[in-house]
């Protein structure tokens, strides 16, 4: 088994007595594309800064190569990438220029890759950073992150300021970087159809905890919608197990449900008289239903 | 070693302009000094000096110099990039960032003033004078004053606000007067501003270096600090002052007394000559700029008062100004209290002091109405207009210090920017009268230009 990238055990941060994020426990492996799933306010920049070190824990404990996060040495930090989710870029420089600078810090740093991406995502390197729009400003942002091949590449809301065809480029680059399987992306969204179609694992941070964590199959197998449909009007104790929610509306019934069984409908089913539907739900409705 | 370098050399070529602008220094400086120091002077037909060969004197004599001042503006990025890397997050995942970005700002000054001390330097080779002691000296003025000098740049490329422009204040009267301490007076030891440079340049690298670790602390502090005279604590006055940034004149005016207490500290014993007039008019006249140059925000921040209001543009552009003449006149109260408190302290001529109130008016005025001109992104025109403007104050100001100036003169000069004033403001009224809002946003790359 390969050493994992990162691993966090409890992590935590408050802000003056106030937690944004409690308790996350986590590992991310070569390999390992992860989608951060939540809604504004969750957590998601929060842990991706403690990832990267930009802040310290204020409980628990994140390591990024074996190093804490905090105190990451100069070699590790030249594996790492990072979008930030608002653009860095210096405004009175070109875009050629501004690649020049942050190439100069990394002793590898991959030109072709940079001129073939540029290329296909027509960034115009000679264009002054303050005349380019903010897509192509975030793309730029992407180029530099990707150019000295980072074995660890971490986007804040990445894809957010691109049009479809600049995000399907985009999406089939971190396809490819994760494609060696020695590589690592962890990556925030809101475009929940994105992480469906990019990762491998999926964090769902929902009232500053890691509510959710797991490949996206079990995902999918692990929360269904169940439809409850009887000739009569269902009992007042109806009761599904692990059910999060249920929506009753006198003979049908209809509940979200952690963890279902198969076995769980053979025994219900005979018990209310009714006849159990078990729907299949897209990452999409997944979110909303926990969210809801 | 190889970002440090790319750096700098950003730091100089980083845009056009720049690259333009360092290229001349270069030629000028090497260029100058070749001439000066291997190029036989030129007499005329009586072997003495004629008019073609003491033009060629002035010429081998200036032109190093321009190309100093073109070499010392050609990094005029550093503070830009320097700020925007440091405000960044960049700094906590490039590999050793945060050094190397350091390192790059002290190697380029550095850099500037090493080449400044050996222009000096080329000057006096052919005196007896001992070169090596002009070398430290000019490398320890150039220094302090490049550090100063481009703290003013990034200070006036991110003020927008009254405090922002005092601090801005200080920092220039700074530049100014301290390297004129060590010029002026020969005798004095380098021993201070070596030591001041190191304490400054340490305390500077600590902070850097240890920032992630300071700013949690220091946030906290600095909150506390701040709330007393924060937005929230605004009490009173007119909305248009509040939404403008007018709200509390006192706190400009009040604080430039600082920059010329400090001023009147570091001048102590700068001995005024007939030709060396007393700098007192020429520090006062760039404060009352200075105060006036906060009305170059007033077009983007009029936007939610325009939103607001059931005004006219010209009934906008009337309360706009009424406003800024309101908030300056306090300061402009202080400048002149200042000026008559120092002319009676440094015995200062009655005449400067009458030609130095109408232009200390005069200073303010033009800055006000050159800001409220800044309607949209500033062109090469305004910039030009506004340098030349701030050139015929600080001549004007000159000439009124000198006592060999006639009265004539000196009303002559102002009575010339009370017309160039009112043309300012000519200006200012017509563009406000088709002001875009969507083209006067306040992007850093406006702010900065401005």
């Amino acid at each position: 088994m390969s050493t994992p990238y990162i691993v966090a055990r409890e992590l935590g941060k408050s802000f003056d007595g106030k937690s944004v994020l409690d308790g996350a426990t986590f590992v991310v492996e070569p390999g390992d594309v992860v989608g951060v799933l939540g809604k504004n306010g969750a957590g998601k920049t929060t842990l991706l800064e403690l990832v990267l070190g930009f802040t310290p824990a204020s409980a628990g404990s994140v390591q990024l190569f074996g190093y804490d996060s905090y105190r990451l040495p100069g070699a590790a930090k030249a594996r790492v990438g990072f979008v930030p989710q608002q653009d860095e870029l210096v405004n009175q420089l070109t875009a050629a220029d501004q690649i020049g600078v942050i190439a100069s810090f990394y002793s590898r740093w991959d030109d072709a890759l940079v001129s073939k991406l540029s290329a296909e995502w027509e960034v115009d390197l000679r264009q002054r950073i303050k005349d380019m729009s903010v897509g192509q400003r975030q793309k730029l942002s992407i180029l530099l992150a990707l150019g000295h091949k980072p074995d660890v590449l971490i986007l804040d809301e990445p894809v957010a300021s691109l049009d479809p065809i600049a995000r399907r480029q985009f999406l089939e680059q971190i396809i490819d970087i994760a494609a060696d399987g020695k590589r690592s992306v962890v990556f925030s969204s809101h475009i929940v159809s994105d992480v469906e179609r990019l990762a491998n694992k999926i964090w769902i941070l929902k009232d500053q905890r890691m509510y959710w964590q797991g490949d996206f199959d079990s995902l999918k197998e692990s929360i269904v919608r169940v439809h409850v449909r009887a000739s009569h009007a269902l009992p007042a104790w109806l009761s599904i197990p692990n059910a999060l929610k249920v929506q009753r509306n006198g003979t049908t019934a209809t509940a979200i449900v952690q963890g279902w069984r198969a076995e769980v409908a053979d025994t219900l089913a005979p018990e209310l008289g009714a006849e159990i539907e078990v729907e299949q739900l897209t990452l999409e409705d997944i979110f909303l239903e926990l969210h809801r | 070693m190889k970002a440090v370098l790319r750096l700098v050399l950003t730091y100089f070529t980083g845009t056009a302009l720049l690259r333009a602008i360092t290229a001349l220094g270069v030629l000028g400086v090497v260029g100058g000094s070749m001439l000066f120091l291997y190029l036989p002077q030129l007499l005329g037909g009586q072997g003495g000096p004629s008019r073609f060969s003491l033009g060629q004197i002035t010429l081998f004599e200036l032109a190093p110099v321009a190309g100093l001042l073109c070499f010392v503006f050609g990094a005029s990025l550093l503070p830009a990039l320097f700020s925007r890397l440091a405000s960044s997050h960049y700094l906590y995942v490039l590999p050793y960032g945060r050094i190397k970005v350091l390192v790059s700002a002290f190697a380029t000054l550095t850099l500037v003033a090493l080449v400044v001390a050996g222009t000096t330097t080329v000057y006096y080779i052919r005196t007896p004078l001992s070169l090596d002691v002009i070398f430290e000296r000019a490398f320890i003025v150039a220094l302090l004053t490049c550090n100063l000098l481009y703290v003013v740049l990034w200070l006036t490329s991110k003020s927008t606000s009254a405090i922002g422009l005092l601090v801005g204040s200080i920092v220039t009267i700074a530049t100014l007067v301290l390297p004129l301490r060590f010029i002026a007076l020969p005798s004095r030891s380098l021993l201070t501003p070596w030591l001041t440079l190191a304490l400054l340049w340490s305390l500077f690298a600590a902070a850097f270096l240890l920032a992630p670790r300071l700013k949690r602390a220091g946030g906290r502090i600095m909150r506390r600090i701040a709330a007393p005279f924060s937005g929230a604590s605004y009490d009173g006055g007119a909305e248009i002052d509040f939404l403008l940034g007018t709200a509390r004149p006192w706190a400009l005016a009040a604080g430039l007394i600082v920059p010329v207490l400090m001023a009147s500290y570091f001048l102590s014993g700068f001995e005024v000559t007939a030709s060396a007039p007393s700098p007192w008019l020429f520090f006062l006249a760039i404060l009352s700029i200075l105060s006036g140059t906060m009305a170059s925000m007033a077009a983007t921040r009029s936007r939610r008062l325009w939103l607001r209001a059931r005004w006219t543009r010209a009934e906008l552009f009337r309360r706009v100004e009424d406003a800024f003449w309101r908030h300056n006149s306090y300061a402009l109260g202080v400048l002149l209290v200042l000026l008559v408190v120092l002319g009676t302290h440094f015995y200062l001529p009655t005449k400067m002091l009458a030609l130095g109130m109408g232009l200390l008016a005069l200073g303010m005025a033009l800055s006000t109405y050159l800001g409220l001109m800044i309607t949209a992104r500033v062109s090469w025109l305004d910039a030009l207009l506004a340098v030349a403007t701030m050139l015929a104050l600080m001549i004007a100001a000159k000439y009124a210090s000198m006592p060999t100036t006639a009265t004539s003169t000196g009303l002559a000069f102002e009575a010339a920017l009370a017309a160039l004033t009112l043309v300012f403001r000519r200006i200012a009224q017509h563009r406000w009268m088709r002001l875009d809002w969507m083209r006067c946003r306040a992007e850093p790359g406006v702010r900065a230009v401005a």
